[in-house]
């Protein structure tokens, strides 16, 4: 069907034909992105779009993501191309496919989160990778959902696959899917989510090699370098714009969820010219719970956190995550090692990204925002349905306060940051599972104040029907406050309630284990609001106005904030 | 004897597009718009069309009106006050959306703030369940509570959205009854009206949106009423709505939300008639226009229709034609990014100040200039327009970009188009092969001012061969309103999983589905021979959470299609899964979420056909001159007058095509025909591989 094409005279693509080119590939990404949610079978892909794709090249350099693809996919991919082409190379072929998702030897970020990537050859030459990577409802391990806390080593908190082949030119490998489908909960949901995986890196790797016949072997690779080269002046210039000086901040992780409490994160960052150094020294230790990050992931946040302050529009291929220099000291929480637990990751990253922000505040105060909800407040409720006799995990993510920002408030309700997953609705979760949501809403009073005020936390209140379930949570900034900028107020924390059939509701541990809950209690999830921006004595009347008449705020929060007025 | 006129209102010109019953003859009629009440320029421009196209007009017999008041007034934010009644515990969910920010590394960018500010939405005590039982009955006393708090704000309007509500609905009627009693002259949207379907925010939000556009429309139409009865009276009048077909003004008022894309819908429905002319089938229409291009896929004649989408950063959840929109216009401006990669739009210059060209104060370098400078377009500027365009302030404007990537200003403009053919392309790529569909199995039909312009680039990187570039493309969306029928679709939301044993629950709701279509027939006067079902199955396999539809067509007149049996059902929904997603699993149960039913309304519509004698020859031109194409070195070429060309003609370009309201571009070696309804087929000459951008 394809028409071939005459090669072409190999040069640096010129800016306008590198446009075109680039165009070609992002359109291959996005493609596949659609494929995969479209196809697979859980809830937290199709509603939450919990997954990313990317083209890669033969080195593992990241050379496109799909426009909705997750920040913190994005070094994870890098993590299992450096794994694969260690373990691999050499020994890659056409029609193979790698699966992997282990933190500490293949470059993941937690169990959940399954990579795959599918080499694409030309006349016998590997020239790229087609990767995408998704969060698995159920990965196995201790506990449904594979991501409660009180786990002290990560075998307990799933099946841990290295780099290997699940596809042998062209061929699944089926003792070894048997082998993984067997670890998991749910496996014909799994599975289904495997297959939805397979088939993106299909039809990316049949696109991708279109695009190159198209063009010629020789230009694409010459468009992969250009597209890099580029990034990295682009970033370069943006670093350059900021003035140089030492910057610090640090702050503190609320718990570890078995007992350690106050852990800091620490940082300075160097700017001089075009270089930029973020080095975390002094920061904690790695803990026994499982809110540590491997290194892949610390530098996905910084990376985050750069190009929000600095550039959102930059495209994101490694000349965007090399860019960065990062210190960060093994053994740490930032660059946690074997066996340490690591599925809360993304509420650490949530933080480092506050501190580099914190940090970077003064250099770039226009740009800088308050502390956001800082967390990833998830909720995981597990049981048995009483009307089908199968069983089920419902786990979702809840946003919360935007922090205040130089010219606007912070977005009340909203994902912050690192991730920005969908809510899944209340009619799915009351038609898929045995769950009934009594309300869904913002906590009043929780935006700190300010000239810009920080946006407000969500509250979920959830109660099993006709059954007792099971609930796992992790929450953060439950204890320490989201905090304001410039004279800002700091955000209402977060906290989970258990509610008991009499109505009485008693505060839980902010990282609570296997709490049963029966058929006529419910779980409160409340998620942090955001801190404020600037003197909240420069707050307009008009903007006060509204936050009484919106009933978001109570009048006598708004006088303890503001003084007198309104 | 008797007319059938369909008006298009745009941002510039009002479009009249009449087509004769009885000898199929049409007239075009064109007149600058009035924006601050768009219903004059109609109400104006059909008295002078009467006037100058001889037309009396009581030999009007129906009205076809595709608006854009509903897209204005969104875009604007000009809709009404207006308050939400919604179940106890969930009144910020239409504020919350779905939590996402639309920018993933923006601090900046939010979602819009909500059409009902926080202190507008009420909460009332009752709940539904999942099986749509009322577990807790609705509060009349809460109710009273709300209407309370109603009576003191100054709304004039109320949606009332309640959770599960499409599952049962009497909650939502009820508190919509005493609304009705206590503020008569409140316009009330219910979300079990509007959209009775699965997904609480995206419902909302449809209802939300209705509900806010109410105000608006009804005084537009109130307004084209009265106007009207004077100068037409009896004649009615179908409002185009964005599935594709005509509603009555009454339903149009109940439902303002379905015109929100009712001109792109008018346009994709004019294209489907040119493919029927000229019988291709399968048909990727890319519509541009001076800011932006919207491409559907037109598959066996049908504009393939989706659920879900935003309008003005609001999801939508109603039947829409398929339409994708890129910011690639004529008006697109030409630009550095940060990374020194030259980007063409989003940002245009409209047409105001316009291009360079224009000399309307214009200065940045637009896509139209990049046409100019490359000899696509005429500096006369189109046929019968008065404005002459400079190429010297194109080439001025033009210059720092050449002076930067060190190209000639020819080859520079030629990049400019390169991408703004690319932005295309990808845009086509969404609606194609995202969807399944390999473009090359399509012809292409550019339409639009600058459509016809580009049609051949964006071919030739798609892979296609066959371009269609209709006889009146600059006003495709007017044609599009007269070749169109009534339609209404009708939709049950309920899970159960496909059985034999549930063949019956099918049958009953298609029963039911049936007598609400056929009341609609009665109430629009539709004859029984001109009556047309489509049943449509939202389905998936159990487990997953997204459906495809299963369409099953009509062909007898007023009769349900309804399917043989449940492994009918199942087979079809295979083959769809199939064609979307490669594969698909025969041993997954398969379950229905939706079952719809589209109701149309056959209309006696003019077939839009002007006849001429044959001549096979190709006129002498207008003149020749140099145009560059995708080579270094321009080419002589000649520029025809379309008006001059005959029916069953060939030519071979190059060719440069102009008319009254577009310009066709014919590259080196493609072979040109025009057919009897004078629509031109262009071979393009794919085979060199030479135009790759």
């Amino acid at each position: 069907m394809h028409k071939s094409v005459p090669p072409k005279e190999v040069a640096t693509p010129d800016p306008s034909a590198l446009e075109i080119m680039s165009n070609a590939f992002r359109s291959v990404a996005d493609e596949t992105f659609v494929a995969l949610m479209k196809s697979a079978y859980s809830t937290n892909i199709k509603e939450r779009r919990d997954h990313s794709t990317a083209i890669m090249d033969a080195r593992g350099r990241l050379i496109v993501q799909a426009d909705a693809s997750l920040p913190i996919h994005l070094a994870s991919m890098g993590g299992l191309m450096t794994a694969l082409l260690e373990k691999f190379s050499g020994d890659i072929h056409e029609g193979d496919i790698f699966v992997a998702n282990d933190p500490h030897v293949a470059g993941g970020t937690h169990l959940p989160d399954i990579n795959m990537a599918m080499p694409v050859f030309r006349d016998g030459e590997l020239l790229a990778f087609m990767c995408n990577i998704a969060h698995h409802a159920d990965v196995g391990g201790a506990v449904p959902g594979s991501m409660a806390g009180g786990m002290t080593e990560i075998y307990q908190e799933g099946l841990r696959i290295p780099v290997v082949r699940l596809f042998r030119e062209g061929n699944i490998q089926p003792d070894l899917f048997d082998l993984i489908l067997l670890n998991v909960r749910l496996p014909n949901e799994r599975r289904g989510d495997y297959f939805a995986q397979i088939a993106s890196c299909k039809l990316g790797a049949s696109r991708l090699t279109d695009t190159i016949a198209h063009y010629g072997p020789d230009t694409v690779l010459a468009g992969f370098d250009e597209i890099i080269t580029r990034t990295t002046r682009r970033m370069r210039n943006a670093v350059t714009g900021l003035p140089d000086g030492v910057y610090r901040f640090e702050d503190v992780m609320d718990d570890d969820g078995l007992g350690e409490t106050d852990i800091p994160i620490k940082l300075t960052v160097t700017v001089k010219g075009a270089e930029i150094h973020f080095d975390f020294t002094g920061t904690a230790r790695q803990v026994e719970g499982n809110i540590n990050v491997t290194r892949n992931a610390t530098q996905a946040s910084v990376c985050y956190a750069l190009k929000a302050l600095l550039d959102p529009d930059v495209p994101n291929n490694q000349g965007m995550l090399d860019l960065p220099l990062i210190t960060v000291e093994r053994g740490t929480l930032l660059d946690a090692v074997f066996p340490a637990p690591v599925a809360a990751r993304a509420n650490t990253c949530q933080r480092i990204i506050d501190v580099i922000i914190g940090a970077l505040s003064e250099a770039t105060p226009e740009a800088a925002v308050a502390a956001a909800n800082g967390a990833n407040t998830t909720a995981v409720f597990s049981g048995i349905d009483p009307r089908t006799g199968g069983g089920y995990v419902y786990l979702e993510t809840l946003g919360g306060g935007f922090g205040g920002r130089a010219a606007r408030d912070g977005k009340d309700g909203v994902q912050v940051h690192i991730t920005n997953t969908s809510n899944l609705p209340v009619e799915a979760i009351e038609l898929e599972y045995p769950l009934r949501v009594k309300s869904y809403s913002f906590v009043e009073n929780s935006g700190g104040s300010g000239r810009f005020r920080g946006g407000l936390g969500l509250e979920r209140v959830v109660e099993p029907v006709a059954h007792d379930c099971t609930f796992n949570g992790a929450g953060e900034r439950f204890t320490h406050s989201p905090w304001g900028l410039f004279g800002g107020g700091d955000g209402g924390p977060g906290a989970f309630f258990h509610v008991d059939g009499a109505g009485v509701g008693k505060r839980l541990p902010n990282k609570p284990i296997g709490l049963k809950i029966r058929a006529s209690e419910a779980v409160v999830i409340r998620s942090p609001g955001a801190g404020g921006y600037g003197n909240p004595s420069e707050r307009l009347e008009e903007a006060l106005r509204d936050d009484e008449q919106s009933g978001k705020f109570d009048a006598e929060t708004l006088r303890s904030h503001y003084g007198k007025r309104p | 004897m008797s007319w059938l006129v369909g008006v298009d209102v745009g941002g510039t010109f009002t479009d009249f597009f009449a087509a004769h019953s009885d000898n199929r003859s049409v007239r075009y009629f064109k007149r600058p718009s009035t924006p601050h009440n768009p219903g004059e320029a109609i109400v104006m421009g059909l008295r002078e069309m009467c006037a100058e196209l001889d037309i009396a007009s009581e030999t009007i017999h129906r009205l076809c009106h595709g608006t854009t008041v509903a897209t204005n007034a969104l875009i604007q934010r000009r809709g009404g006050k207006i308050a939400m009644i919604t179940t106890e515990g969930f009144r910020d969910l239409l504020e919350i959306g779905r939590q996402t920010r639309p920018h993933m590394y923006s601090l900046q960018i939010d979602q819009p703030p909500p059409l009902i500010p926080r202190q507008h939405r009420f909460e009332v005590v009752e709940r539904i369940d999942s099986e749509g039982n009322a577990i807790v009955e609705l509060s009349e006393e809460s109710v009273s509570e709300a209407l309370k708090a109603i009576e003191q704000t100054d709304v004039q309007g109320c949606a009332v959205c309640f959770l599960f509500s499409f599952m049962n609905g009497s909650h939502e009627r009820r508190v919509g009854e005493r609304l009705a009693a206590q503020f008569p002259r409140l316009q009330i949207s219910l979300s079990s009206r509007v959209r009775p379907e699965f997904r609480e925010y995206e419902r909302f939000s449809t209802t939300v949106l209705n509900a806010y556009l109410q105000p608006v429309i009804a005084d537009y139409l109130t307004y084209l009423e009265k106007e009207l009865r004077d100068f037409v009276p009896g004649t009615p009048m179908g409002i185009y709505q964005s599935s594709g077909g005509l509603m009555s003004i009454g339903t149009a008022k109940e439902f303002p939300i379905r015109t929100a894309m009712s001109g792109p819908a008018a346009g994709a429905v004019g294209a489907v008639h040119t493919a029927r002319a000229v019988t291709r089938p399968n048909v990727v229409t890319l519509d541009m226009g001076g800011t932006s291009a919207d491409v559907a896929l037109i598959r066996n004649y049908d504009a393939g229709v989706s659920f879900d989408r935003e309008v003005s950063g609001f999801p939508v959840r109603l039947p829409m034609v398929d339409i994708h929109s890129v910011g690639a216009g004529g008006g697109s401006i030409a630009w550095f990014d940060r990374d020194g990669l030259l980007k063409v739009g989003p940002d245009s210059a409209g047409a105001d100040p316009g291009p360079a060209c224009y000399r309307l104060g214009g200065s940045r370098p637009t896509v139209t200039d990049a046409n100019l400078v490359l000899g696509r377009l005429s500096k006369g500027g189109l046929i019968g327009g008065r404005m002459e365009l400079d190429v010297d302030a194109s080439r001025a404007a033009i210059k720092p970009i050449a002076d930067r990537l060190r190209f000639t200003i020819e080859k520079t403009a030629q990049g400019m188009l390169g991408i703004v053919v690319a932005n295309m392309v990808r845009a086509v790529r969404t609606i194609s092969v995202e969807r399944g569909h390999d473009p090359r199995d399509y012809a292409l039909m550019p339409f639009g001012g600058a459509g016809p312009l580009h049609g051949a680039e964006v071919a030739r990187v798609l892979g296609m061969s066959e371009i269609i570039v209709p006889i009146a493309p600059g006003i495709l969306c007017a044609q599009g309103l007269i070749v169109s029928d009534l339609k209404e679709d009708f939709v049950r939301s309920g899970r159960f999983a496909i059985d034999a044993e549930s063949e019956t629950r099918l049958t009953k709701i298609l029963d039911s589905l049936a007598r609400d279509a056929h009341a609609w027939f009665e109430i629009e006067g539709i004859a029984a021979s001109d009556q047309r079902l489509t049943v449509t199955l939202d389905a998936r396999y159990i487990g997953q959470n997204f459906e495809l539809s299963v369409e099953f067509m009509g062909t007898q007149p007023g009769v349900v299609p309804v399917p043989a049996n449940a492994a009918d059902i199942i087979d079809r929904f295979n083959a769809v899964h199939e064609q979307f997603y490669g594969y698909s699993n025969a041993e997954e149960a398969v379950e229905i979420v939706n079952v719809r039913l589209t109701a149309i309304g056959k209309l006696v519509a003019g077939d839009a056909r002007e006849m001429r004698k044959n001549n096979d020859r190709a006129p002498e031109p207008r003149e020749t001159r140099l145009v560059w194409y995708d080579a270094d070195d321009p080419v002589s070429t000649p520029v025809y007058n379309r008006n001059a060309f005959a029916s069953g003609m060939s030519l071979t370009g190059p060719a440069i095509i102009e008319q009254l309201d577009s310009t066709t571009v014919v590259f080196p070696g493609d072979r040109l025909e025009t057919d009897n309804s004078m629509n031109l087929i262009i071979q393009a000459d794919i085979s060199t591989g030479a135009s790759h951008a």
